[in-house]
């Protein structure tokens, strides 16, 4: 069967696989990620806020997100956002959102329930005493967050961030659920219409592995460097 | 303004250990402490029936003394009798359901008080340093002071570096606090609070968690600093450095002050039995 394998189809289809269906993979994969920390930051704090029910909302969006399979809030999103949107807004009409806007919206809120969770575990290891020290110089509750416990919290937990980016990397590819074309999608456009499954598949799995194998081996190397010396 | 210039010290005072190792510059001198309300010898902490309780334990009770602008008093006592917890209540820290707190004529227990402002012009030094790890020694010294009291960058690190010379560790500036040992960060954390201008330095057993052979350094940066007629507070079981600067002593057990005494009564003739029993336990080896 291998000997059969074209390799040729591979080479002439490089451009469109990297040029749109890499490109996409890779901007939807920096939005969301980007997008989902700042959410998750919010949503991490607001859990740790203890305030009566802001942190039980909080806390619920996280729990429902977690348990949901990603493909259903895709669709979930897909569906309902246009409703959504034309209820906050008063529209008589469903809003049209793009299939994209659609797939960064659900990406975005999806993951940052795992980077909420990642966050709040970062919040939580930075000592006690140093918010004390901080309030005593005299800042703001929103000061010390902002200068004494995030940057601390956001390079302890870089690693473990960037792990799950990888993560989002590799699930950006359940776009083609919402006829989008990711890398993964193009290179299945490209062995169906060839008829060449085997080598397309086999050269998209390679693309993969080599991406996020070298992804992981640049965070344990970025690991060992961020680490704050206390 | 009615504070006193208070003089310098004619020779600084002989470093309590050799520390070779560390070779810093020595203290240098200047006036530190800013103008208050509270005249010389006026209370600038008021401490009044203060209670506190975790649930139903009590932690706290009925604690009421005085600081005097100027005065140093050290707070001793065994392990878990609340002399940390009063300190913290000082600067709100803690809270505390009874009594009242007043520093420099600012009650601590007000809704309408500014707290972080009430805060900034309390000094306070924590038993583990808690410099910011992820901030240079510079950045430690200047954060609060463009922050807090918004002066500009140049102003912050111009003081800031003043206050490290103060405590001799101006070749550390570009530093990090992992870098520097214990008695060098704690000296840092000191400086750190100095930066703000703060009318009163609460300490927090600012040597308990450093190594024997450190801990001169840092009580050597206390008594320059008591000795310019800073008003402080200073929870520790350095019964030496009490000796030598406090005006008095309190001691504290269960949560209750059990002995308010200038300092010659406190090491003489202590009246409680607890006391006695504490110096006898503390001063024995």
């Amino acid at each position: 069967m291998l000997a059969n394998l074209d390799l040729g189809v591979i080479v002439s289809s490089l451009p469109y696989l990297f040029g749109q269906g890499m490109v996409f993979t890779v901007t939807l994969t920096a939005l969301a990620a980007t997008m989902g920390v700042v959410l998750g930051t919010l949503l991490a704090i607001l859990r740790l806020s203890g305030i009566p029910g802001v942190w039980h909302l909080a806390k619920g969006y996280v729990e429902l997100m977690r348990s949901l399979p990603l493909v259903l809030v895709i669709f979930w999103f897909y569906f309902l956002v246009p409703y959504i949107g034309a209820w906050a807004t008063g529209s008589p009409t469903p809003i049209q959102v793009g299939a994209f806007a659609s797939a960064l919206i659900t990406f975005t809120m999806f993951e940052a329930a795992f980077f909420a969770e990642i966050m709040r575990a970062g919040i939580q290891s930075i000592p006690k005493g140093q918010t004390a020290a901080a309030l005593a110089l005299g800042m703001t509750r929103a000061q010390v967050m902002r200068t004494v416990v995030l940057p601390q919290a956001f390079r302890n937990m870089m690693p473990l961030l960037l792990t799950q980016t990888i993560i989002l990397f590799q699930d950006t590819s359940l776009v083609y659920v919402l006829s989008l074309t990711d890398f993964l999608g193009a290179a299945s456009k490209v062995a169906q219409r060839d008829g060449r499954l085997v080598e397309m598949y086999l050269f998209a799995a390679v693309v993969y592995f080599l991406i996020c194998f070298m992804a992981s081996a640049l965070v344990r190397r970025l690991h060992s460097r961020v680490a704050i010396v206390r | 303004m009615t504070s006193t210039p208070i003089p310098a010290p004619d020779a600084p005072e002989p470093h309590s250990g050799p520390d070779p190792a560390l070779a810093d510059e020595g203290l240098a001198k200047g006036p530190l402490i800013p103008p208050s309300k509270a005249a010389s010898g006026e209370p600038m902490i008021a401490i009044d029936g203060v209670s506190k309780w975790y649930g139903a334990f009590q932690v706290l009770t009925d604690c009421t003394t005085r600081v005097s602008k100027g005065e140093v008093v050290v707070v001793c006592g065994p392990s878990g009798s609340g002399k940390s917890t009063l300190i913290k209540c000082v600067n709100a820290l803690e809270p505390f359901q009874k009594g009242q707190i007043s520093v420099d004529g600012t009650k601590v227990k007000d809704r309408s008080t500014n707290l972080p402002k009430l805060r900034s012009r309390v000094g306070m030094v924590f038993q583990h340093f808690e410099l910011f790890p992820h901030l240079s020694i510079t950045d430690n010294l200047t954060i609060a002071q463009r922050k807090v009291l918004g002066r500009s960058g140049e102003d912050a690190k111009r003081r800031g570096l003043d206050l490290l010379a103060r405590v001799g560790l101006s070749a550390h500036a570009e530093k990090f606090p992992g870098q520097l040992s214990g008695g060098q960060q704690q000296r840092v954390a000191i400086a750190r609070a100095l930066a703000m201008n703060p009318v009163v330095m609460l300490f927090d057993e600012p040597t308990s968690a450093l190594d024997p052979e450190m801990v001169g350094e840092v009580l050597d940066v206390m008594v320059e600093l008591a000795r310019d007629g800073m008003t402080m507070m200073v929870v520790t079981h350095e019964m030496g450095f009490a000796r030598k600067v406090a005006d008095r002593v309190i001691f504290m057990d269960r949560g209750e002050i059990v002995e308010d005494a200038t300092k010659d009564d406190f090491f003489g003739q202590p009246r409680s039995p607890r006391a006695q029993q504490f110096l006898s336990k503390i001063l024995s080896h």
